[in-house]
């Protein structure tokens, strides 16, 4: 899932959170890392010395990962985005980081950028799971999923990478609108519950425990709930396009990628980018 | 039991109640609830003018976008539904649900008092008002009641024929309340709806009876005294309430269509014994002038001048259809099963509007004739009291006493079948929605209608008759644009 992962840095970036989010990757199946640093255009940081990137890149070495190092000019989030697809990376990992409050609200984060923008699978590391600082190597077997799906195509591509998390306890969560009539709206929670019934008999070989929840409401604020709920430590979910109504919202990802205390894990759907 | 009682009868037992106390405050204390009523008027006329403007508008955009987009050819009914009526059949109910009480009210002291007191931007009494005049009569009556008719007539039917839902406000919210609209947020928005109509109904009895004691003194110069349009109603309210509690709803269909019959008869007289060429020409120009600023007129509250002149005409009539949408989207909802939603909304929109139009033309381009070509006094009299301004302008036709005996009748008769048809409404909604009611409901709610229009002749006339339309509409305009909401979810669950 994450064999080859790109992990964006930054001018400051502490090298024992580096390293920390090595051992995750490492116990999440990675094997080599591209240290990835973009400056903006125009950056008071364009031509400093990179020999911070170098230490962080030893540091990295010493968690048994291959680590490459490679820099990049532009908007941040899109040329991550483009270098992920260059380098031919299985995912992007990327440590949320606040931004104030009011720059958040005006422009978007990074992190949420690149969950619109990007075309492979991103790991957006927030809160949950928590990393030891002893220096000891995550246990994915404990990890809580929350696997929001819409039981639809980019939902289905995300199955697969749900079963590699083989954690503790999967969540299966489905948030749809009521149906317009209480006779649909039965039919239609049957069919659901049937299918949500057959995606977790597809997960349990792969989970201690594994169960399933159906939900009517806003898909954001229903994941964000139920993820506090069961204490998630990654929510799984499906990116697609979002509807025209519903765009300068965002995509569903992007609210919840800033109200989770939990990690975001986000399969964007094939040849969405522009259509996202 | 009782608990069961309670529970059934939620709707009933908290409107009529409220109502209760409404006509209890009424009578105890007019004065306070006349400033309290002018106080929140005031208030909501203040700060949500433009919000009246804005849903009219959205309204009819919405259903227009909905007509032409590719959820017209939806059924108003299962797929196999054929329509209940036939085309020529269905399109005369609606073009007589296009009539009533403010067509006779409005139709000659509407353009003549825009055309003595437009806004301060407009020279009064002039050609120019006059155009004026004329445009903002159509665009009153013209296209915008009837989109906002259709709102609820397109999710009420929506929902009850095609999702088979009783057909109540109250079942349209179900995709965004789900089994809540069994409890008390559905029982709100019924509740909501039943105030709209009775205090909508109300303003057009109190119209209504304003109007017949005008007549009567003009004719036969009966006193002005108040007690005698009290005295109207009561004699109205024994009338429909017989016809309710007797069951003789046959009888008064057949009055309402003889009805109709002498409100075009007197149409007609007033077309061929007046200028024919010249209103024709009116009603050419000021369609003319309506359809080619109706975007303009539609979000137009002149705030820099004339912004009282706004609030006083376009809120309150946008407020007043606001509060007739419930009994008159029920009322097309219920004749309209089977019909696709570009067939009904284009009809809807189109059949009465452009009678109402010919109406204003015929009746309001007369009066405008009388005026600046036969210098007649018209419009000094409907400034001075707008209900006589037909009965002035009847006079100078000839016939006039009859005209005018038959404008009274018409009148009575409208306050009849209105009333008749607005208490079947208000017992069909505080019933669950089903059309067999409760002869006690008929009564208390025959009753509520027309001690709520004397309450509000007694605490202040016209102004306060428009107050409370304006009032009672605001909450269910909310209602009315949540409705677009769940019917646009209903609708994006259709496969089309």
């Amino acid at each position: 899932m994450f064999e080859k992962t790109l992990i964006p840095v930054a001018y400051g970036e502490r090298p024992e959170e580096v390293k920390k989010a090595g051992r995750l990757l490492k116990s999440l199946g990675a094997r080599s890392v591209c240290l990835y640093h973009v400056n903006e255009p125009g950056s008071f940081f364009s031509g400093a010395d990179l020999s911070w990137l170098t230490l962080l890149s030893e540091e990295l070495e010493e968690t048994g990962l291959v680590v490459e190092i490679k820099t990049g000019e532009g908007h941040i989030a899109s040329t991550i985005a483009e270098t992920a697809l260059l380098e031919g990376v299985d995912g992007i990992y990327l440590k949320a980081k606040r931004r104030w409050h009011i720059e958040t609200m005006l422009l978007g984060s990074i992190s949420q950028d690149l969950l619109r923008l990007a075309d492979v699978p991103v790991f957006v590391h927030k809160a949950r799971p928590r990393l030891s600082d002893d220096g000891t190597e995550p246990d994915s077997s404990d990890l809580r999923i929350l696997y929001a799906t819409d039981l639809d195509e980019a939902s289905a591509r995300l199955l697969p990478y749900v079963m590699e998390f083989q954690g503790a306890w999967c969540h299966v969560l489905h948030i749809r609108g009521r149906m317009a009539d209480p006779i649909t709206e039965r039919a239609r929670r049957e069919a659901v519950d049937g299918e949500l019934q057959a995606v977790a008999e597809e997960l349990r070989p792969y989970y201690e425990r594994v169960t399933i929840e159906a939900r009517i409401g806003n898909p954001a604020s229903e994941v964000l709930h139920v993820s506090n709920q069961i204490e998630a430590d990654i929510v799984a979910l499906g990116r697609k396009s979002p509807a025209f109504l519903s765009a300068p919202m965002g995509a569903i990802a992007e609210r919840i990628v800033i109200g989770s205390r939990a990690s975001i894990f986000l399969v964007p759907q094939p040849g969405g980018r522009n259509a996202s | 039991m009782l608990r069961e009682y309670l529970r059934r009868e939620a709707v009933f037992l908290l409107s009529a109640g409220i109502i209760l106390l409404f006509i209890g405050f009424g009578i105890a204390r007019p004065n306070l609830l006349d400033s309290a009523s002018s106080a929140v008027h005031a208030a909501i006329l203040d700060n949500f003018s433009w919000l009246y403007l804005i849903s009219a508008f959205f309204f009819l955009v919405f259903v227009l976008a909905l007509a032409f987009s590719r959820y017209g050819t939806i059924k108003l009914g299962r797929d196999t539904d054929k329509p209940q009526y036939g085309f020529f059949g269905w399109v005369a109910m609606l073009f007589a649900t296009g009539m009533g009480i403010g067509l006779l009210f409005w139709g000659v002291s509407e353009p003549l008092v825009h055309f003595l007191q437009p806004p301060p931007f407009i020279e009064a009494a002039s050609p120019d008002a006059a155009a004026f005049a004329m445009r903002y009569a159509f665009f009153h009556w013209g296209i915008h009641p009837w989109a906002i008719y259709s709102i609820v007539g397109l999710a009420v039917a929506y929902f009850s024929f095609r999702r088979g839902m009783p057909g109540l406000i109250s079942s349209c919210f179900y995709p965004i309340l789900g089994e809540g609209i069994y409890g008390p947020a559905g029982k709100m928005v019924d509740v909501l709806a039943v105030f709209a109509t009775v205090f909508g109904t109300a303003t057009s009895l109190g119209f209504g009876a304003l109007q017949i004691h005008s007549g009567l003194t003009h004719l036969y110069g009966i006193s002005s005294a108040i007690s005698v349009t009290i005295g109207i109603v009561v004699i109205a309210t024994a009338l429909f309430m017989a016809s309710a509690i007797l069951g003789v709803e046959k009888g008064v269909q057949v009055l309402s269509k003889f009805n109709i019959v002498l409100a075009v008869a007197l149409l007609l007289a007033i077309l061929t014994l007046g200028p024919a060429p010249y209103i024709l020409n009116v009603f050419t120009s000021a369609l003319g002038g309506y359809v080619n600023n109706i975007i303009d007129l539609s979000l137009q509250s002149y705030p820099f001048a004339g912004f009282e002149w706004s609030r006083d005409w376009t809120v309150f009539y946008w407020a007043w259809w606001i509060s007739w949408s419930p009994f008159v989207g029920l009322f097309i909802a219920r004749i309209s099963r089977g019909r696709t939603i570009r067939e009904f909304v284009l009809t809807v929109l189109t059949i009465p509007t452009l009678f109402t139009l010919v109406w204003f033309a015929i009746f309001g381009g007369s009066a405008l004739h009388l005026e600046l070509d036969r210098g007649a006094n018209l419009a000094a009299v409907a400034g001075e009291d707008v209900s006589l301004a037909l009965f002035a302008f009847l006079e100078y036709y000839p016939f006039a006493g009859l005209l005018s005996i038959a404008a009274i009748f018409i009148l009575l008769v409208f306050f009849v079948t209105s009333a008749d048809s607005a208490t079947v409404v208000l017992g069909s909604l505080t019933s669950g929605g089903g059309l067999a009611v409760p002869v006690y409901k008929k009564v208390v709610w025959g009753l509520s209608l027309s001690t709520v229009a004397i309450v509000l002749l007694i605490t202040g006339g016209l102004s306060s008759l428009q107050a409370m339309a304006i009032l009672s509409a605001f909450p269910f305009m909310l209602v009315m644009i949540a409705l677009c909401y769940t019917l646009a979810i209903g609708l994006s669950q259709e496969n089309v």
